[in-house]
């Protein structure tokens, strides 16, 4: 699903990738603006979080040229005399004006790095406001934000949100170059689809999706617990040699019947007494062993 | 400056990134060693160094320099530092008295709301005084990349300034010393309690620092062990880097002794 929105040319379409402190967004971010790129599209963007040449860091080709950075990175709040983009310029009227300066065929994407900037100045119904009516109004084809989870409270987060039509979450993935994407979608009939991708990003910020994330398997490779041998590492002897096992296993248990004993109990040997027996006219002489059911 | 956290961090007096934001942070622990391995780094590298030293006198930094091997009397003297001593700033706020010569950057003291405009732009006019490129006015001396350290951030949000307008004067002197002047900033931000997942915004140091996390390129952690207090080993560092496109973190376990800090490698996790 990821590769399918990256190459999406879907209007109205309002993506947001959410980061958290361990794990910037902002290379996925890159993977959106060069995708954009090479579809021929003008792609302008509100920097407020980093400088142009960071930005533009693995960005190259001819492609560059329909970048447009807007510098709300050296002066967002107009602490110098003549600040180039300031926050609260982050209105529909400022923002169109801005996108329609420079002609270009077909509309264009504004991708704004970030939105967390800017609900840090202004109120989050204000920006969700702008938002909505920039979706609408037609200037921009698509609006892609980066946003950082774990500077808003989550109302906040999920406000703005809420207004996405897509919506990236990304975290840092089991092995050191990946990492893994939850993806929902949410598409014009309504239907809402979600997803889990793990993907890395090569150095021309081409995006390799890997697989999904599997279930977290127990790991096995380093809890594989060796069984210690209680035996070692004693001050005595714990061991038997061969002789020693051999004599135990030829040792007869006092309390256990084996054949031999049995018939020697049973049948006594020549020189014991013997009982004599004459049975009466009245006894009731039965020839069976009446120990013959014992399991002995 | 240690050798050892030099060596982790590929950097030499002679050679070190330029245009970096180093975030300095601990949690239940004490960091201001890495303060001190800054300056005297920088200091070594010949840079010309602001320090805004807003918990401690100039008396204790030089102090602990001593031990370091770098006179901070001396720097000051030969103009490669300039010292902004909060404490004694703030006095001549707070009992204003006739013979006020005091600049206005601890001006927020006053207001809190106002946020930390003034203190930014004494910061950067004492920079573009100086040339930026930190070119001594007659000539004298020619030093390398400027570089601002700050000591410390968090002590800012107990003086009643919100998060907010201290992660603007965080951004404000990144895009100033890093990107414009290609020098370097270190701040240390500081951290009580346990690391909690908290919903809002309630607890402003979590807050800060995860809004300067966010910013910055380098981050040095430092917390105290999990398994409580040790006589050896008194706390660990954590490493993680944005450098590259995932982040790595390395642990460090580290013991301060009596004249200087022994750090040593005691494992190497990928997170």
């Amino acid at each position: 699903m990821l590769t399918e929105l990256l190459q999406s040319t879907d209007a109205g379409g309002f993506l947001i990738i959410q980061d958290a402190a361990g794990f910037s967004g902002r290379h996925l971010l890159k993977s959106f603006i060069n995708a954009a790129l090479n579809r021929e599209e003008a792609v302008h963007v509100l920097g407020f979080e980093v400088s142009e040449e960071e930005l533009k860091e693995g960005l190259k080709g001819s492609n560059i040229q329909r970048l447009h950075f807007h510098n709300a990175y050296a002066d967002p709040l107009g602490w110098t005399d003549n600040p180039a983009f300031t926050v609260h310029q982050f209105r529909l009227e400022q923002l169109t004006h801005l996108v329609k300066q420079t002609s270009h065929p077909k509309p264009a994407t504004l991708v704004i790095d970030s939105l967390s900037w800017i609900l840090r100045h202004i109120s989050p119904p204000a920006v969700c406001q702008t938002l909505q009516q920039l979706r609408k109004g037609g200037a921009v084809k698509a609006i892609i934000g980066l946003l950082h989870t774990d500077m808003h409270q989550r109302g906040t987060v999920g406000s703005v949100c809420h207004l996405a039509t897509s919506v990236i979450t990304v975290a840092p993935g089991m092995k050191g170059d990946e990492a893994v994407a939850k993806i929902t979608k949410r598409s014009k009939s309504g239907k809402v689809m979600q997803d889990e991708e793990i993907f890395s990003l090569k150095e021309d910020l081409t995006v390799v999706v890997q697989s999904r994330p599997s279930q977290p398997g127990p790991k096995q490779t380093d809890l594989e617990e060796q069984e210690t041998d209680p035996t070692a590492n004693l001050t005595f002897n714990l061991r038997l040699s061969d002789t020693e096992r051999e004599a135990k296993e030829k040792l007869a248990l006092p309390f256990v019947f084996s054949k031999e004993k049995k018939t020697a109990l049973l049948h006594s040997g020549p020189g014991s007494g013997r009982i004599l027996y004459e049975p009466d006219a009245n006894d009731d002489y039965d020839q069976d062993d009446p120990d013959d059911d014992l399991d002995v | 400056m240690f050798t050892e956290l030099n060596s982790i961090l590929n950097t030499t007096p002679d050679s070190f990134t330029q245009g970096e934001f180093i975030l300095v942070s601990d949690r239940q622990s004490d960091a201001s060693f890495l303060i001190h391995h800054f300056l005297s780094l920088y200091l070594r590298a010949r840079c010309k160094v602001w320090f805004l030293g807003l918990v401690q006198s100039f008396n204790h930094y030089s102090a602990v320099s001593q031990r370091l091997g770098v006179s901070l009397a001396q720097a000051k003297e030969k103009g490669q530092l300039v010292f902004l001593e909060g404490l004694q700033e703030s006095l001549s706020v707070l009992i204003p008295q006739e013979t006020n010569t005091g600049s206005q950057a601890m001006d927020f003291l006053r207001d809190p709301s106002v946020g930390l405009k003034s203190l930014y732009e004494f910061v950067q006019s004492s920079m573009s005084r100086s040339g930026g490129t930190g070119e001594g006015t007659d000539g004298a001396e020619e030093w390398g990349p400027p570089v601002l350290l700050v000591d410390d951030l968090s002590v800012l949000l107990s003086l009643g300034v919100s998060v907010g307008a201290v992660l603007d004067l965080s951004h404000y002197c990144r895009a100033t010393i890093c990107s414009q002047l290609q020098g370097n900033v270190v701040m240390l931000a500081r951290c009580d309690g346990e690391e909690e997942e908290d919903d809002g915004d309630d607890e402003g140091s979590e807050r800060l620092l995860k809004g300067l996390t966010h910013q910055c390129s380098l981050t040095l952690h430092v917390q105290g062990l999990p398994t409580g207090f040790c006589r050896d080993i008194h706390g660990q560092s954590r490493v993680p880097s944005r450098r590259c496109l995932i982040s790595q973190s390395s642990f460090l376990q580290s013991s301060v002794q009596h004249c200087g800090q022994k750090l040593f490698i005691w494992t190497s996790t990928h997170i």
